[in-house]
């Protein structure tokens, strides 16, 4: 690094004594933001611990008596449940994983300027812009067989007729869950990895160079760690995003065939919001939230660490 | 069907419109109301719309006193939007492109649709109960869910309000089977819309092929004719496919997950094969039993049988298979037997369908064993926490008299379909194609012998678990430890809800006419005959 | 003003380098061959989309599978715009994800600023403003439904269920996360230099702000609100529960030509599909041109 510059104001430069704005500017510009997310999350976080400790089921009535931990237990008494964990872990390290190398392959193949970069950087940011449930659509559209031309163009390839069904056999089911995942979102990894790779300045390379540094020394120590505040933040939200895989599943597969590919969304949002049984599903989500919240803040630690001085 | 409106009109009759009308008026009138359903949808509509304006005032009744009865009293609330649910897509064309706008027309009162796939249209109901606010006045739902919603006064009973217009008499138009339906605990919940009986429907040319017959007796030393019994429908289907695959296979039923739900397969031939879902003293499920297994065994050897693919395939897109020509047997809803005969296809809506190669060749049979599945449906019911409970009633009554009713069934792009005796007597539905007398015959007698979906609480869970079972056994799961699995979460879901409300549920259930084999409404003594 | 805005500096190559000499071809063309097939990845399934949507219906379930229909016809596309609410969503649609993406933008690189600058909350505030982002909306979706249609009724006697002004607030809260960190992180890793000196030549902090340190930012401003757009714009769990009627977004819209429980009108969904593109287009070419400018100013000057 060459210079660990200040990146904070220090309060004895400030000479802004005058103008309340600009002494309270710092809450002025927070407080919109926090205002905000208070208004819209503190009724429904406060509601669905609330509801998660009652009866809430619209089958069962609409008074809602204390019920503790019952509701908790409910879902570890479903084997569903924990199968669906199982099938979230798997499915969103692998994305991730998955998206991760493709994305940063990517960006190091596009670095370089060549005529028509630009159109394609425009071509490779599509799949961002469409729904989830609309990529999973097409994409059974794509694969699904008879007419879904993925057999015909496998039969093709490999010179005899395929007939793989691709929402229905495992483990075909997951394999097209993590195409259609990593078609849709490996852009979202290659954007902020070349912004990444940009953001580092030429002069640490040159400065490498003169040192007598080869070019792949020069990727592990000058590239890598660079980026790797970067990496870590698109790891953590996707990751994070990827947990709650919900909208493709809901038009691909369905969660099937039988409950295979149920991920923990999916499952919450059949039992607690199309069956109703609404306290058992907050439950649950609360609990998948608190093991999110422990994977994530373990992430990012990691990130907040080398930017404090 | 004539183009000309000129036709039919006997002369002046009460219009539409509440003052007693002579013919240049009634055609001025028709005139805007083509006018008006141009400017609202496709415009093929037009020449419908023609036809639908004549039937409702020259309709068997002379003019229908229960469409104008909700028609006039109605008019007091001009001005007011009535909110209702559907299921999003195709159904809800009904409501956007006809039922919306005429209601708008005579009574100045507005609809608007909050569309929703159809399990959704359950959820979407309580989350609005919850709120309380009153976001939707008419619950165009499923009548599974009736039991639930009048327990937890999600919708108010309305006989009061029958009594009030004197409607009584048009539910004795109403099929027995849809008539006990709306009923549940002594009271009448709302008005049934969608008459969604299965029947079978198959290849006329294919079971006359002289030379299949000759093979097949051949084969099994009996004449090849529509399937008696769901083995001899397995053996049938698979023979044909032997015979004649790729070009023809011997079924082709969507099998979709959810697309339409793979439970009504399974409560049909489980019923018909003597099966009951639950030992009714301790409400244990007894699907699992040799019933059962056999059912299901006989399910997948018709999936072996039928065209690749169905695992995946939704209920529309094994039309795709059946108007090409690919499938010999098909056992589903009514519209089938509309769109075999290029009658749907006039639609721009159902552009999607491909024209029909098959026009005249398809019989229509009751299902193997007699008893198919009462399979979905509709009911329109009131909300209780409507503001405007009165007007919404009317729309139920209005869109659900016999003419109107009647012209909602023949449009082309509905997916309603007829549950009245009067629709089955309908000389203008049966003018519409050589063989609509033998359809609307067809799908009387199959109300009178089939059996409804489980109406009771929970019906949503035990239906989602079966369905999913289901998917996965087509996947390769062991019948047995598919089904074990299913019985397990049934009681499990019995146990949750509460053993003894379940079990008074699922008695009541018990006494509706269609709940088991033994129970339909042709032993009941109380069939309807229509003559072909 | 010693340093107005950013200059670009003169470069040689203008790029970093991570292969060279020798290895030049080869890595050439490894890279083309990579770039190639991921093209192909990526515009199959868009090519399948965009045919099945100009099928007439023969051809729309065939098989062996239509690569090119000889009838193109435009019906999917006049059905899925008129009958099947796809005017609607993708009126209400650019409405919502254009005002989230602004507010998300405004308010979320005020609080990086401050959180970046001042230390404003330390690291609370900025775990807690990433923890939003954990919250799974099945949770919430009840609730917010209920703050929506009975209390918003209560307190402001208008219901805020089926409305756009209900939705773009409650995107922007989802939206926020992500361009609070994004702006965060840029701000961060900007030396304090420059705004400094913008101060020593007596500016205030709202002029320095503006100035100094949002031009600097753009590359992480034009990603940061390319992601809100894309929130707003593809969400399809809240907008489906929160709309009834008027508020139908476009994944609604086509999510209930996909998922129909009487069948899915394939060639409809393509062409909505299609027609949702072409907002993404016009996105992807304002993005990657700050991206490119990002490469070939360099980034962080000193």
């Amino acid at each position: 690094m060459a210079t660990r510059a200040e990146t904070t104001i220090p309060r004895r430069r400030s000479r802004a004594a005058s103008s309340w704005l600009d002494r309270n500017i710092r809450w002025i510009l927070v407080a919109p933001s926090i205002v905000l997310v208070l208004a819209l999350t503190i009724f429904p976080l406060g509601f669905a611990i609330w509801a998660s400790f009652v009866q809430y089921d619209f089958s069962l009535g609409l008074d809602h008596p204390w019920v503790g931990l019952d509701n908790y237990k409910e879902n570890w008494s479903d084997p569903v449940w924990v199968h669906s964990l199982w099938v979230t872990a798997a499915l969103a390290a692998v994305m991730v994983a998955v998206e991760l190398a493709l994305g940063f392959l990517l960006a190091l193949a596009m670095m370089r300027p060549f005529p028509g970069r630009r159109a394609l950087t425009v071509l490779f940011v599509i799949p961002l812009f469409m729904s989830p449930v609309i990529v999973g659509g097409f994409f059974d559209l794509f694969l699904r067989r008879p007419f879904g031309p993925m057999n015909w163009l496998l039969g093709q390839l490999l010179g005899h007729p395929v007939t793989i069904d691709f929402t229905n056999d495992s483990p075909w089911t997951y394999i097209s869950l993590i195409i259609a995942d990593a078609w849709q979102w490996t852009p979202f990894m290659f954007v902020i990895l070349l912004a990444g790779l940009a953001a580092i300045p030429d002069e640490l390379y040159e400065a490498a160079d003169l040192d007598g540094a080869k070019p792949r020394q020069s990727f592990f120590f000058v590239t890598l760690p660079l980026l790797a505040p970067i990496v870590l933040i698109a790891v953590t939200f996707r990751f994070i995003d990827a947990t709650k895989l919900f909208d493709i599943i809901y038009s691909l597969t369905r969660g099937g065939p039988g409950t295979d590919t149920y991920t923990s969304s999916y499952y919450l949002y059949q039992e607690g919001f199309e069956l109703f049984h609404l306290g058992q599903g907050t439950a649950g989500s609360l609990m998948l939230m608190v093991m999110l919240t422990f994977i994530s803040f373990w992430l990012v630690r990691r990130l907040l660490k080398p930017v404090e001085a | 069907m004539s183009e000309d409106i000129h036709e039919g009109f006997d002369g002046a009759e009460p219009s539409l419109f509440g003052t007693p009308i002579g013919r240049k008026d009634f055609l001025f009138d028709s005139a805007k109301l083509l006018a008006a359903a141009a400017a609202a949808g496709p415009f093929y509509l037009a020449a419908e719309q023609a036809d639908a304006a004549i039937e409702a005032s020259t309709s068997l009744t002379a003019g229908d006193p229960i469409a104008l009865s909700a028609v006039n009293a109605a008019k007091q609330f001009k001005g007011i939007t009535l909110t209702k649910t559907n299921e999003s897509g195709l159904q809800a064309l009904d409501d956007h492109n006809f039922t919306g706008p005429l209601w708008e027309k005579l009574t100045g009162i507005k609809v608007k649709v909050i569309e929703s796939p159809f399990a959704q249209i359950y959820s979407k109901v309580i989350a609005e109960h919850i709120a309380g606010t009153g976001g939707i006045d008419v619950i165009d739902g499923s009548p599974v869910w009736m039991p639930d919603f009048a327990e937890q006064k999600v919708i108010d009973p309305v006989d009061s309000y029958i009594s009030k217009y004197k409607a009584q008499a048009t539910l004795n138009d109403y099929h027995p089977l849809y008539r006990a339906l709306m009923k549940y605990k002594g009271k009448t919940w709302g008005f049934f819309d969608d008459g969604d009986v299965w029947n079978l429907y198959y290849r006329k040319d294919i079971f006359g092929n002289a030379k299949l017959k000759a093979a097949y007796k051949a084969k099994f030393k009996r004449d090849l004719r529509v399937p008696r019994t769901w083995d001899e429908f397995t053996e049938t289907s698979q023979f044909i496919t032997d015979q004649m695959a790729p070009k023809v296979y011997g079924g082709g039923e969507g099998r979709g997950l959810g697309n339409p739900g793979n439970q009504f397969y399974f409560f049909q031939q489980f019923r018909a094969r003597g099966g009951r879902f639950f030992n009714p003293s301790t409400m244990k499920a007894e699907i699992n039993n040799e019933i059962g297994v056999k059912a299901m065994q006989s399910i997948m050897a018709e999936v072996k049988a039928s065209a690749p693919g169905i695992e995946k395939l939704s209920f529309v897109d094994s039309w795709v298979n059946w108007l090409q020509g690919k499938t010999a047997m098909i056992y589903a809803w009514p519209p089938t037997g509309r769109i075999s005969e290029n009658y749907a296809q006039r639609d721009k809506a159902f552009n999607f369908l491909p024209k029909s190669k098959i026009v005249g060749k398809v019989g229509y049979a009751l299902m193997p064993q007699l008893n198919g599945e009462h399979a979905g449906s509709f009911v329109k019911m009131v909300s209780a926490d409507s503001k405007n409970k009165e007007a919404a009633y009317l729309f139920a009554q209005w869109a659900t008299s016999p003419s109107i009713s009647l012209q909602r069934v023949q449009l082309p792009y509905t997916l309603r379909d007829a549950y009245r005796i009067s629709h089955y007597k309908s000389k203008q539905f049966r003018s519409r194609w050589p063989a609509a007398g033998e359809y609307l015959k067809a799908l009387a007698d199959a109300a009178n012998n089939a059996v409804l979906d489980p109406i009771m609480t929970g019906a949503a869970d035990y239906a989602n678990a079966l369905d999913r079972a289901m998917t996965a056994i087509y996947a390769g799961k062991d019948i047995q430890a598919g089904l074990d699995d299913t019985a397990k979460e049934w009681d499990r879901i019995t146990n949750k809800l509460g053993v003894a409300k379940q079990k008074a549920s699922y008695a009541l259930f018990l006494k509706l006419p269609g709940s088991t084999s033994q129970n339909t409404v042709a032993k009941r003594g109380q069939a309807v005959k229509i003559s072909a | 003003m010693a340093v107005a805005t950013a200059r670009p500096r003169e470069r040689g190559r203008g790029t970093t380098r991570v292969v060279r000499g020798g290895r030049f071809r080869a890595g050439a063309v490894v890279r083309a061959a990579f770039i190639l097939g991921y093209l192909g990845f990526l515009l199959l399934p868009l090519y399948w989309a965009a045919v099945t949507s100009i099928k007439p219906q023969e051809d729309l379930l065939a098989d062996p599978p239509v690569w090119w229909p000889s009838n193109p016809t435009d019906i999917h596309y006049s059905t899925a715009l008129e009958n099947f609410n796809g005017w609607k969503g993708l009126e209400n649609s650019l409405v919502v994800a254009c005002a989230t993406t602004v507010i998300a933008l405004i308010i979320g690189t005020a609080a990086a600023y401050s959180m970046a600058r001042y230390r404003t909350g330390g690291k609370h505030l900025a775990f807690w403003f990433l923890s939003q982002r954990m919250l799974l909306p099945i949770a919430v979706i009840i609730p917010v439904f209920l703050l929506y249609s009975r209390y918003s009724e209560a307190w402001f006697g208008v219901q805020l269920v089926d409305t756009k002004i209900g939705l773009i607030l409650l995107y922007t809260v989802f939206a926020l996360p992500f361009t609070v960190w994004m702006m965060y992180v840029y701000f961060r890793q900007m030396p304090v230099e420059l705004e400094e000196a913008a101060l020593v030549d007596g500016c205030s902090r709202v002029q320095a702000i503006w100035k100094i340190a949002c031009p600097l930012a753009a590359p992480g401003l034009v990603s940061a609100a390319a992601f809100a757009f894309i929130f707003s714009w593809t969400e399809f769990l809240f907008a489906q529960v929160l709309a009834r009627d008027s508020a139908i977004t476009l994944p609604v819209a086509l999510a209930g030509i996909i998922t129909g429980f009487q069948g899915n009108q394939y060639g409809e969904a393509s062409a909505l599909t299609m027609v949702s593109l072409i907002p993404a287009v016009f996105l992807g070419i304002l993005v990657q041109r700050h991206l490119v400018r990002g490469l070939t100013l360099g980034a962080v000057q000193g």
